[in-house]
């Protein structure tokens, strides 16, 4: 069996090393300081189990957890953390494998024994309670059963077309795009704070806001620092976005 | 960003505590109902035993006076429970003077139809009230004395629970705003793990958590030298770093400031909390922090100082931690001591300034 153990803190997994390898010495063990190096982990490791920490730097153990189980196969995961009331509360409520830290060997060992898979309605659940630390920081794409991760801070927008959605985003400073299954109103509602939606089908990212171009057709034209093209404001929207561009 | 709605100084908890609550007990509630049954009857019971009589009329004496009274009880309760949906939106004293005057209109209101249905079957001698207006105002007395006695009774006892509530809540909140509970296990955690490998540092560590932690529970107004204070933050700092390792780094550059000069305990460590807390943890690569001391015009000036987080979320801090060094300082320097924080170019300071004294000057 193979084991992920992610934890920001070296004591922290040194500990769950040792311990694990008393309960069963020919487990094998791979380590991850943070939800982004998981994500890389599981991508190229394929681990059976993670012992996920949930306060992680760069990306929670939370928001690792809501990419991987969206992938093909996702390892089961198990949670540790050192304290967190609400969280635990989550965990109580939703039956999801935790741990709390200083962990027990006893209690490591049961987990390990009788761990199953999450799926994706506990999650959301885990996450409507924990706002701050299940905030995503990453959408996360599925490309050939392995999960692309795409930072927020590098988006443009999102733009939606039938089932999917697209997203413009900014990949070693060229504009890159990719596909996404999702849904603008959820993507709307999680991100009400970063992007604003200007059409039914398009949410784009407030900080990169240009300028409105009135085109002779009488459509409105938003250019956004960095893109060539320009997104189409809808009337309903157009008073939203003059708003945010006086503040 | 959310606004975070929690309270976070002890007088906002108060203040919500009693806008929240009405003094009045929930008159629908059964345990309500069964309380104003008894004590209508104990009522029946005095007033009929109060003439220190001992006769044949007693008894069919006390069944009409029972009657009068439960009836009067039961309705009054009912008032008041239909009442409770409105009362909510008004001040406690405007529910006060308001439900007294509903319970007289409503005593008012029985006697009178009391008064003309005995009329009407014409059994106003067995009443034994010589007159209409006797009636009514003998009524009015009692009821009007016996309702001022509850609604006085409901409001002391109401008072007395926001005061055990707010009690209880507020010392919570005050260990609360000086250490996180995070803080606590996760440095459990690192003694755990390094008992295993490093038995030396885990017992170096468990004595700083020891001396922070006795310095925790002391009383909230204790002065303290500045030089005692340092340790007990490098105590602090000791521990945050055996957990955080590479990532946190620290720059201390607070020799100008006299070790004899007394502080209020613990105004640095949470300073460093929140830095760690919204600098350094949320950070893959960690962060920096310096303390700046400076003494200047017999004064103390204590910063610190850390890079913010690049995350496009903050996390939501505990701003009672900052409301809490308010709150001592206003007490020990009678406002010439302040805290001041900025947020200037990607940097978080927090600033404390207090006049200098020793322990022979306060």
């Amino acid at each position: 069996m193979k084991i992920l153990i992610a934890d920001d803190e070296p004591l922290a997994r040194e500990r769950l090393l040792h311990i694990i390898k008393e309960i069963n010495c020919d487990y094998q063990l791979i380590e991850a300081g943070n939800g982004l190096e998981a994500i890389e982990q599981v991508n190229q490791e394929e681990p059976d189990i993670v012992l996920m920490d949930i306060r992680m730097p760069g990306m929670s153990g939370l928001e690792a957890t809501h990419h991987l189980v969206a992938s093909e196969n996702p390892p089961a995961i198990i949670f540790t953390t050192a304290y967190d009331e609400y969280a635990l509360q989550a965990f109580e409520s939703q039956a999801v494998d935790y741990l709390l830290k200083p962990i027990r060997k006893e209690r490591l060992e049961k987990a390990l024994g009788n761990c199953s898979k999450l799926n994706k309605l506990q999650l959301e659940q885990l996450g409507k309670q924990n706002q701050e630390i299940a905030y995503r920081t990453h959408i996360s794409a599925q490309i050939r059963g392995t999960i692309l991760l795409i930072p927020i801070k590098d988006i443009y927008c999102f733009l939606a077309d039938h089932k999917y959605i697209t997203i413009k985003y900014n990949k070693q400073n060229e504009v890159a795009e990719t596909i996404i299954e999702d849904t603008l109103k959820s993507l709307e509602e999680e991100f009400e704070s970063i992007f604003l939606r200007i059409h039914r089908n398009a949410l784009i990212r407030k900080d990169k806001i240009e300028a409105l171009q009135k085109q002779d057709d009488g459509r409105v034209l938003l250019k956004l620092k960095g893109l060539s093209d320009g997104f189409e404001v809808s009337r309903r929207h157009l008073s939203s976005v003059r708003k945010l561009m006086k503040a | 960003m959310k606004n975070d709605p929690t309270p976070h100084t002890v007088e906002q908890i108060k203040n919500n505590m009693e806008q929240n609550s009405l003094f009045l007990p929930d008159f629908c509630s059964l345990r309500m109902v069964f309380s104003v049954v008894i004590i209508g009857e104990l009522l029946a019971f005095i007033l009929t035993l109060a003439p220190l009589r001992m006769d044949q009329q007693l008894w069919s004496d006390l069944a009409l006076i029972s009657l009068f009274i439960q009836w009067n009880g039961l309705m009054c309760s009912s008032a008041l429970c239909l009442l409770r949906p409105v009362f909510k939106h008004y001040s406690n004293q405007f529910v006060a003077v308001s439900s007294y005057l509903v319970l007289l209109l409503m005593i008012t209101f029985l006697s009178e139809l009391t008064f003309y249905i005995a009329e009407k079957y014409q059994v106003t001698e067995t009443l034994s009230f010589a007159s209409h207006w006797e009636f009514l105002i003998h009524n009015l007395l009692i009821g009007g004395i016996i309702s001022a006695l509850a609604l006085h009774y409901f409001y002391i006892q109401h008072q007395w629970r926001i005061k055990i509530q707010s009690e209880s809540c507020t010392k919570l909140q005050l260990l609360q705003a000086r250490i996180r509970p995070h803080f606590l296990f996760n440095s459990m955690n690192t003694i755990a793990s390094l008992t295993r490998t490093r038995p030396e540092v885990a017992e170096h560590i468990t004595e700083d958590l020891a001396e922070l932690f006795r310095m925790l529970f002391r009383e909230d107004h204790e002065m303290i030298p500045w030089s005692k204070e340092l340790t007990l933050s490098e105590h602090y700092i000791n521990i945050e770093k055996q957990r955080l390792d590479q990532r946190l780094s620290i720059t201390w550059d607070v020799d100008l400031i006299p070790n004899d000069a007394m502080i209020p305990a613990l105004i640095l460590q949470p300073l460093l909390e929140n830095a760690i807390f919204h600098g350094i943890e949320p950070e893959i690569e960690g962060g920096r922090i310096v303390v700046k001391g400076e003494f200047e015009n017999n004064r103390i000036v204590i910063t610190v100082q850390n890079s913010n987080s690049k995350n496009l979320v903050h996390r939501q801090g505990n701003k009672m931690a900052l409301a809490n060094i308010e709150e001592r300082l206003k007490v020990h320097f009678q406002g010439k001591a302040s805290i001041i924080c900025q947020d200037k170019n990607d940097e978080y300071f927090a600033i404390v300034s207090m006049p200098y004294q020793t322990i022979n000057s306060t």
